[in-house]
């Protein structure tokens, strides 16, 4: 909200300079966002009016002009601009005025012509930023007057009051809780004060009828009769303008002022238009209002409204209705304070996205003592702004709500939460500042009347936070007590990531972390995604069912920024459809040139299957085998099964259809791949324990054999595996001929060749040993694979 | 004879240090020490010698033999050295190094793993939470009822069963809390998310640190005490910290935290960098009720909790000025934290 110091300055003395002010409040949690500094204030510029105006004999571009400045003698001014008509009033800078950015005014001749002055531009005073020729001033400024008399000098702070401080709401409330915080001396109640000459009497029933007390517990309704609609007078203006309300007539001006001072919101309904008494009602399901702002709102049976016999004039504390509002021709008003429950009007303000000045008070509850001083405050003005003729009494419905409970504090325990020892009597004189009452005094405990305004302070916790606001909170020590803490299963999956993470970059990948809500036109693998109910823009719609859609973005993103090789990674949560259960996902793309940056040696190559194959057999840890499979975006497909996971595969890899690479503008393959990397949670494991290294030496023998095509390492490997012979302590596969090269092979043939190595624990093997093993399982591959040996 | 064989000897050792290369130096060898070498020869004109010269000429012999051996052996690994050292001088040593390129974490990996290092080091164990809650672990668990002004339903992604997107990671203070006993000190890193114009400050998901100690006699001093010492830790001892009463509805007193230091761009500006405060005794009722036992007596348990903002920190830390990079993972982006 905006607060003009000025304004608060009527109730509270404040500190000379703004920036205090606003520390002090900032320091005591209520935050100044911004501070803004308003008037003018020149010697020797007055306001003039301008009597005639005539062409620069010289130039083109220039006026002269007989300005009247209240002296009695007529002055002759050059000037520029031609925004101006000959009657208007407009500031004057008199020889010897000094002007915003330091402009020195004196007499002179403009191209032959005197000039004695000069007229000028709201940028020239300093009052706005830019300048479209002269500020033309109100008709009823005075002239000669000292400028800075229209524009006085004031500081409009942005203040940030948080949700639980509607109190605060007000000028006047700013103004006391000033007080209360210690800057200033008492703050000035008179925004309570009744003039003596208006009786204040309330009338139960009669006119006023509440039909849904447990959301409107107290309603009041005032009469004023013979009211003139018009224009507010200029200080009235000038008040609601300087923190950016605007002027509508002086009825609603008032009520919005009233509102803006003692934070209480009213509203006038034009009396003639409503129809017999008024009745707080639930709304009917499904009638439909149109309210103030032109537009029309369709209610249920949970919004309260103010209803006259015939229909619904107003939702309660949000908006009133079109038909019974104040207009120029409004003789006789009716002028509405009450207390609407919060939780009510907040729910009809969402539910119909109509939050107003007034439902942002009553959603964090007003002040019940102060709903009929300011219907007092209102009509008083209404009667000496608009010649109204208030009705002696002011009807009430209801009974003004209790006021909240009273609240112990127990001393000790506001030293043991505050963590200093904080003097009793300073705890009572900080309470007592901010209104509260001893209820009961005790040694141990203090039984306290919480202010009518202050619902928020409903718990032991609320009044010591308002002890550490007054006391400070740099008066309170720092502690650095620890506490020894046992590990928990997000320690261990942190951990395994962190250490996935490190061995992905160890290979060169790039971590990316891409958003969790995916856009509306996503690419591929995002199919079935759980939508939002409500999104706000097209890039954040749904829930990602998978990594890879984000990290293709990141391709393509990548590759329209000139990039030669990606090769990225993330680690992070999907959302698998249809439930969005929460899984951990790692997925990698790989495209372009191996290496990022040239290099001198590098071999020059591309990405392919196998690097991400690599990556994540590397990373894994595990045996996996890769099995050929199908899947709509990929030209080749594999699942990623591992040996002791039976029921399900782990992920898939493959390299994207043609269609889908050129979408994203690569040019070559892309390689994608995603595994559900499923860390093993619960004591620490044993995975990794020493083993015993061979003593002796070890044997290698090579096989190379020529096979059809369609046979796989993979079963060339569990073929050699499954003569189970115990010497043979690994195989590495190491040359590869195929397709076009190994034409010469016959067609349909590949030729393959690996290295076994044998090795004993206990002794060397002889030549003689290693023979029969090896021949054992070169008979076993042509045996059962039919493969031809190679010598 | 003595005489003969020191010649010989001082002509062989002569030889073996003129040779300038290893094929010269061979034939040297050869044409003294082989089968056929001048010194060998000796060995037979040993058996035409008398009984008393034998054994000195034969010791001359031994040495002389020693001698040259040696001689050579030396001038060949003297030779070796030399065509070794020669050949590798034309290398250019100033050509670019042939590592393996390293890849690179993310700036918001290394950010919240400098945070979770601090707080580890603090004690801290890590907890975690789904990202999809339910709106009682959102808002009414956190004292946050559904008429509270501060339950922003506007702020916040549904989805169409009802649940949403965590506004914020203190939903893990009840998830916590719902499965464990007190004492509890974690942390927990997380997304969070919020409907909202997105522009280079505000991003509609965001990466938090929560924090919660509860335990017996948890004070406002203790809650001091361990923010300031991570954002010192973070931001460097010389940092100022100032905390701000501030309000949220799951934490009495709540403050927010500003920093400023000097070691930043635009360190001469408060940058705030956290909210926190003491746990509201009706979280603990809350809870409570949930866990349908008295775990969090709040007249036993008092404790603080807190959020980071690590988007905003890595943001100042880094001197990153747009929210949105964090996303978009541009590699010239990603390899500046290399």
């Amino acid at each position: 909200m905006k607060f003009s110091v000025n304004w608060l300055r009527e109730f509270v003395e404040l500190p000379s300079r703004v920036e205090e002010l606003a520390e002090l409040l900032t320091l005591a949690g209520i935050e100044t966002e911004g501070i803004e500094k308003r008037g003018a204030n020149f010697d020797k510029v007055v306001v003039a009016q301008i009597t005639a105006s005539s062409p620069h004999p010289n130039a083109d571009r220039l006026s002269v002009c007989q300005v009247d400045d209240g002296s009695g003698q007529t002055r002759q001014i050059v000037c520029g601009a031609k925004n101006y008509k000959v009657g208007d009033k407009v500031p004057l800078a008199l020889p010897g005025a000094v002007l915003a950015s330091n402009l020195k005014i004196k007499a002179s001749k403009l191209r032959g012509v005197e000039s004695e002055g000069m007229l000028c531009s709201g940028k020239e005073l300093a009052l706005s930023e830019e300048s479209d020729g002269l500020l033309i001033l109100a008709p009823e400024a005075k002239i000669g007057a000292p400028i800075g008399s229209l524009f006085p000098e004031d500081a409009i702070m942005d203040v940030e009051i948080t949700p639980n401080r509607g109190d605060l709401l007000s000028h006047f409330g700013l103004a006391r809780e000033i007080a209360a915080l210690g800057g200033s001396s008492r703050c000035d109640d008179r925004g309570r004060r009744s003039a003596p000459s208006l009786p204040l009497e309330s009338k139960g029933g009669g006119s006023v009828r509440i039909s849904a007390p447990r959301d409107c517990p107290f309603y009041s309704a005032r009469r004023i009769e013979n009211v003139t609609v018009g224009p507010s007078p200029n200080w009235l203006r000038a008040k609601l303008e300087s923190i950016g309300q605007r002027s509508i007539n002086n009825i609603v001006d008032i009520t919005n002022f009233v509102m803006l001072e003692m934070g209480q919101p009213l509203h006038a309904f034009d009396a003639d238009k409503l129809t017999g008494g008024i009745n707080v009602r639930s709304a009917q399901e499904g009638e439909t209002f149109l309210a103030l702002d032109g537009k029309t709102y369709s209610l249920g049976a949970d919004d309260l409204v103010i209803a006259d016999d015939a229909r619904t004039v107003g939702i309660a504390g949000v908006m009133g209705g079109e038909d019974t509002g104040v207009t120029e021709g409004t003789r006789n008003i009716l002028l509405e304070s009450a207390y609407f429950r919060p939780g009510s009007v907040r729910r009809t303000a969402r539910r119909l996205s109509l939050p107003s000045d007034s439902s942002y008070r009553f959603e964090r509850g007003v002040d019940p003592a102060m709903i009929l001083p300011a219907s007092q405050r209102a009509t008083e003005l209404i009667r000496e702004l608009a010649a109204g003729s208030p009705s002696p009494e002011t009807v009430t419905a209801g009974e003004l709500p209790a006021p909240p409970r009273d609240i112990s504090l127990r001393y000790a325990r506001c030293d043991r939460l505050i963590g200093l020892p904080v003097p009793r009597e300073r705890v009572d004189q900080i309470l007592t500042g901010f209104g509260l009452k001893q209820a009961h005094h005790g040694e141990k405990e203090t039984s306290w009347n919480i202010p009518s305004y202050r619902s928020d302070l409903q718990r032991e916790p609320d009044l010591i936070e308002e002890v550490v606001r007054v006391f400070g909170i740099d008066h309170v020590p720092v502690s650095d007590r620890s506490r020894f803490t046992p590990s928990r299963d997000a320690d261990r999956i942190h951990d395994l990531e962190t250490e996935l993470r490190f061995k992905l970059k160890a290979l060169g990948l790039n971590e990316a972390r891409t958003s969790k809500l995916i856009p509306r036109n996503s690419p591929a693998f995002n199919e079935d995604a759980i939508a939002l109910r409500n999104p706000l823009s097209e890039d954040h719609v749904a829930l990602r069912p998978s990594l890879i859609g984000g990290l293709l973005d990141v391709l393509e993103r990548n590759i329209r920024a000139g990039a030669e090789s990606v090769a990225v990674f993330e680690l992070g949560r999907v959302f698998v459809p249809p439930e969005g259960k929460e899984r951990r996902r790692l997925a990698f793309v790989f495209w372009g040139r191996t290496n990022t940056e040239v290099h001198w040696k590098a071999q020059k190559r591309t990405f392919d299957f196998f690097d991400a194959k690599g990556a994540i057999e590397e990373v894994i840890g595990r045996k996996l085998s890769f099995r050929r499979s199908q899947h709509r975006n990929l030209a080749l497909a594999a699942e990623i099964w591992t040996e002791d996971q039976i029921r399900d595969h782990i992920g898939l890899a493959g390299q994207l259809t043609a269609s889908l690479t050129s979408k994203i503008g690569a040019t070559g393959g892309v390689f994608v791949a995603e595994v559900n990397p499923d860390f093993p949670i619960g004591p620490i494991s044993s995975e990794r324990t020493f083993r015993e290294f061979g003593k002796f030496p070890a044997v290698t023998r090579d096989i190379a054999m020529i096979v059809p095509e369609a046979l796989t390492h993979e079963e060339i490997l569990n073929e050699v595996f499954r003569v189970n012979e115990p010497l043979l302590e690994r195989v590495d596969f190491f040359d590869l001929f195929s397709g076009k090269n190994a034409a010469s092979l016959g067609a349909g043939k590949k030729s393959l060749a690996y290295t076994l190595t044998y090795r004993d624990k206990n002794r060397t093997l002889t030549n003689d040993e290693i023979a029969v093993v090896h021949a054992k399982i070169r008979e076993r591959l042509q045996r059962e694979l039919g493969v031809e040996l190679r010598e | 004879v003595s005489h003969e064989l020191e010649q010989l000897r001082d002509a062989a050792l002569a030889d073996s240090a003129a040779a300038t290369d290893e094929q010269t130096l061979e034939t040297t060898r050869v044409r003294y020490l082989g089968r056929a070498g001048t010194i060998s020869a000796w060995a037979d004109r040993m058996k035409s010698l008398s009984k008393e010269e034998r054994p000195i000429v034969g010791r001359l012999l031994n040495e002389a033999r020693t001698a040259v051996a040696e001689a050579i052996q030396q001038n060949a690994e003297r030779l070796r050295r030399a065509k070794e050292t020669s050949e590798l001088a034309t290398i250019d040593i100033s050509l670019p190094g042939t590592a393996a390129e390293l890849g690179t974490l993310h700036p918001l990996t290394q950010m919240l793993d400098r945070g979770i290092g601090i707080f580890r080091r603090m004690g801290f164990a890590l907890a975690e939470g789904p990202d999809v809650e339910t709106e009682w672990h959102c808002f009414d668990a956190l004292n946050t009822a559904p008429d509270h002004p501060a339950r922003n339903e506007q702020d916040t992604f549904f989805l169409p069963d009802g649940r949403v997107l965590r506004t914020h990671t203190s939903t893990v203070q009840i998830r916590t809390m719902e499965s464990a006993r007190p004492p509890i000190r974690v942390i927990a890193p997380g997304a969070a998310y919020r409907r909202d114009e997105v522009d280079a400050t505000h991003s509609a998901q965001f990466h938090q640190i929560e924090g919660l100690y509860v335990d017996e006699g948890v004070s406002v001093a203790d809650l001091k005490g361990t923010l300031e010492f991570f954002l010192r830790e973070l931001f460097g001892p010389d940092s100022q910290v100032r905390f701000r009463p501030h309000y949220f509805p799951f934490t009495e007193p709540s403050f927010e935290i500003d920093v400023k230091s000097t070691a930043l761009k635009g360190g001469e500006k408060w940058l705030e960098v956290c909210g926190c405060g003491m746990v509201h005794p009706a979280v603990f009722e809350e809870v409570n009720k949930r866990r349908k036992d008295e775990a969090y007596d709040p007249e036993k348990w008092s404790g603080f909790a807190f959020g980071l903002g690590m988007d905003r920190l890595a943001m100042i830390l880094f001197g990153i000025p747009d929210i949105r990079m964090f996303a978009q993972n541009d590699l010239r982006f990603l390899r500046q934290f290399a």
